[in-house]
């Protein structure tokens, strides 16, 4: 079993530097926090690595951790792609990845409750004021409503990649309906069972907190109420996050509801049970803004309830994450959020953006243009990895296709430079060979923020690619986070 | 407290799940009868037949194929592999509400049931391969009952078996003994199968003996108070778990679920028995057919369908 990865060396001009190795370090040695593992998997062997990989996956078979193929005749089901060997993140790297991620959704909470209220950030022309009010993702209808503890972004899944120097940077931050977190906690259970024995001596953190804790988060939202009924909205059995909806609501022991469960009457919501109707306080919904509500948002949604946001804004529900939060993370306001930072908090970013242009402005347009060969130009409204010109590995055809896009709607585009993620070994046809990761922690803020310490480590498992998302042939692996004396010895 | 929605998906999780194991044991008691070339063979496979609704389908030819058609085919409606896999899409949008062990009994069978060697291994040994889906089953019920808390949705549940049961089995009397034109069924052979069909051929033994008589069938899979397929012993338990659901007030009026399932109880647990004749039993099945059908609607009135304007908060 032997694992290499290109060895660092002198860049030349153009050259896209050699990635950070989870593993190895520049030299090619073991960085200490991975030594265990690397040393257990040694002594496994491939057979017995391959056995676990199958015994892994069918645990999730099992648990019914699947999305459906269909295609011909028959559906069938396949299991979400994962990864037996951890990902390991020393316990001072994650002192600062917390500390980062905290002051970030400090920073954004407070940007939204601006911006939904006073718009004083607007005023004093730190962030465009059209910018943000003419944003897709920005709700007037969340103007001037009172939301419990400024906490607009109740659940957040930031991307966060390490740079070439080894360092984090936030890609993203996904404010909206974050998904994955099933992922974490089911990858953790499986690694529990392929590595018992180091798991135990590697002093990982536990997540399994993680469902309480976002149950309290909740309850906090509901603050008018001593203990009020919580529920999960989900659109249903056929949404390929579906999975993980019923998940949480079980773990959290509250019942996962449908947008036909639920009925809206004097501005109050209520589901409906086998012994009628019983009030609901608290909504932590996984459906979209556009569709929580047909009378306020999308008149064509079947998935909401009618009347809901405005039983929202008599106070008599709170709805989670709030609607109009994915104005914070749009792809645009993004580029402004170490200015954010500042502007609210008087502090620097602890975790570093990567570097953004705006096509709207004109002098980062030209510049975006005249480099589209090195660049990667995404869409300000879309995500998963969609509408996006990697320009190195596109063809002239597809740049000029893209340039024109850009030029008739430069508002619609930003651009960034192509951007190195980290490599960590996976076990790919029963060979462990290095792959592109990045790392999505979860941050819950009610009361107040707490950061779960592990996080989602998502595969792009072709070779060479930098697309991890699961819409597009990526797969997750767990992340083990490690705790503070472990790592002094 | 529970979701009207996931009160009807568990309760039809019951109902699928209790057809599925009746169909098996159909199919496997119907393939043990086409190895035989006898009169009584025919008849058996015309009473299986008949049950599982193909009556006038009768053909010994492709009887294998309507065995096989009846545990794999999906475009049936009545086959195994639907029974199950729509028992499974149930247990599916209500995976919160079920425990683990539960759910994975269930999505196993599926699994195995639509996976690429499921008509491999129907070919190679079909006996085997539907008694181990009973067997399964059979896992299912006893996860269920050993991990789940035996509270409302326990309840919705077990009315769901309860009451797909004694359909089933009303509906496979009726097919025997239902049609007051025919001949009765005397062959001993015959009568061996349908006990089979019934899974009460053992416990049917140790009460009367191998002295296998129409009379004592009937009154065997009507009346008995301990078999657990008898129809008394079905409605007794479809009562028992509608008295332990919570419901609306309206649960014991006139036409709650309560009170027909309780005059239906006490109609089977009352009856003369002991005088019993074959050609009585008719209109008592079709009426125990009948009740079960309102049941099943008044369930659905009372716990999930209801109207709104009633149960708004004053």
């Amino acid at each position: 079993m032997e694992y290499r990865v290109a060895i660092g060396r002198g860049l030349q001009a153009g050259e896209i530097a050699t990635p950070y190795d989870e593993m190895l370090d520049a030299i090619g040695a073991v960085r200490p926090h991975y030594l265990a593992l690397n040393q257990r998997v040694a002594a496994l062997g491939d057979e017995e690595l391959a056995q676990r990989q199958r015994t892994l996956e069918r645990f999730f078979l099992l648990q019914g951790i699947t999305f459906t193929v269909y295609g011909g005749e028959s559906s069938t089901e396949r299991i979400i792609p994962t990864d037996l060997l951890p990902r390991i993140i020393p316990a001072a790297e994650w002192a600062t990845i917390e500390a980062g991620l905290t002051q970030r959704l400090r920073a954004l909470n407070l940007f939204l409750a601006d911006i939904y209220g006073d718009q004083k950030i607007l005023m004093d022309g730190v962030v465009p004021r059209e910018l943000v009010l003419s944003a897709p993702s920005y709700r007037r209808e969340m103007c001037n409503l009172y939301v419990p503890h400024q906490a607009y972004a109740n659940v957040c899944g930031s991307d966060l990649i390490r740079q070439p120097d080894g360092a984090f940077a936030v890609l993203e931050d996904n404010l909206r309906v974050p998904s994955g977190v099933s992922y974490m906690l089911a990858n953790r259970e499986a690694s529990k069972r392929t590595f018992p024995g180091t798991f135990r001596l590697a002093g990982v953190l536990g997540i399994d907190r993680y469902p309480d804790l976002l149950l309290s988060t909740l309850k906090d939202m509901a603050d008018w109420k001593a203990n009020p009924q919580v529920v999960v909205l989900t659109p249903g059995v056929y949404n390929s996050a579906y999975y993980e909806h019923a998940y949480l609501a079980r773990l959290m022991g509250v019942p996962l509801v449908e947008g036909r469960d639920l009925v809206v009457h004097d501005n109050m919501a209520f589901m409906r049970t086998t012994t009628g109707l019983r009030r609901i306080d608290v909504i932590y919904r996984r459906v979209d803004d556009d569709f929580i509500d047909p009378l306020t948002f999308r008149r064509d949604s079947g998935l909401g309830v009618a009347g809901l946001f405005n039983a929202y804004r008599a106070g008599n529900v709170v709805i989670c994450n709030a609607p109009g939060t994915g104005v914070a993370d749009d792809k645009a306001v993004y580029a402004y959020v170490p200015e954010i930072i500042r502007y609210y908090l008087g502090e620097d970013a602890i975790l570093p953006n990567i570097e953004t242009y705006l096509c709207r402005e004109p002098n980062q347009l030209s510049h975006v243009l005249a480099n589209l060969d090195k660049l990667v130009v995404k869409a300000v409204g879309a995500s998963g990895g969609y509408g996006m010109l990697i320009g190195p590995h596109a063809s002239t055809k597809e740049r000029a296709t893209f340039a024109e896009a850009i030029t008739a709607d430069p508002d619609n585009y930003i651009a960034q430079p192509t951007i190195q993620l980290s490599t960590a070994p996976c076990l790919i046809d029963g060979a462990i060979d290095a792959r592109h990761v990045d790392l999505r922690p979860f941050i819950l803020s009610g009361e107040k923020i707490t950061v779960t310490p592990g996080a989602l480590t998502r595969v792009a498992l072709r070779k060479g690619s930098l697309v991890v998302n699961s819409s597009q042939g990526g797969g997750s692996k767990d992340t083990w986070v490690l705790g503070p004396e472990e790592s002094a010895s | 407290m529970m979701l009207a929605r996931v009160a009807d998906s568990l309760y039809w999780i019951g109902r699928y799940v209790e057809r599925a194991e009746h169909m098996c044991r159909l199919s496997d008691v119907m393939l043990s009868a086409t190895v035989d070339r006898s009169e009584a063979a025919t008849q058996v496979t015309r009473i299986a037949l008949a049950a599982v609704g193909h009556a006038d389908q009768y053909d010994p030819g492709p009887l294998y194929d309507a065995a096989r058609a009846l545990a794999l085919d999906r475009e049936d409606a009545g086959s195994i592999t639907t029974s199950l896999s729509l028992a499974r899409e149930n247990a599916r949008q209500v995976r919160d509400q079920i425990t683990t062990e539960t759910w994975e009994r269930l999505n196993l069978i599926y699994l195995r049931l639509t996976g690429p060697s499921a008509g491999e291994a129907f070919e190679a040994a079909s006996s085997t391969f539907l008694t181990d889906i009973i067997a399964d089953l059979h896992l299912f019920k006893g996860a269920a009952d050993a991990t789940m808390s035996h509270g409302e949705g326990w309840g919705f549940l077990q009315l769901g078996v309860y009451l797909e049961r004694a359909q089933l089995i009303a509906r496979l009397l009726k097919t025997c003994f239902g049609d007051t034109e025919q001949a009765t069924i005397t062959d001993h052979y015959a009568l061996t199968s349908l006990l089979r069909m019934s899974c009460g051929l053992e416990p049917y033994l140790r009460r009367f003996t191998a002295d296998m008589q129409p009379r004592l069938i009937l009154e065997f899979l009507m009346f008995d108070a301990e078999f657990p397929r008898s129809l008394r012993f079905s409605t007794a338990r479809i009562a028992e778990h509608l008295a332990g659901l919570s419901g609306g007030s309206d649960r014991t009026s006139p036409s709650g679920p309560e009170r027909l399932a309780g005059r239906l109880q006490a109609r089977l647990q009352y009856a003369d028995v002991e005088t019993l004749q074959i050609h009585d039993a008719s209109p008592m099945i079709a009426t125990v057919i009948e009740e079960c059908a309102g049941i099943h609607a008044a369930i659905y009135d009372t716990f999930v369908a209801y109207s709104l304007e009633m149960r708004l908060p004053a």
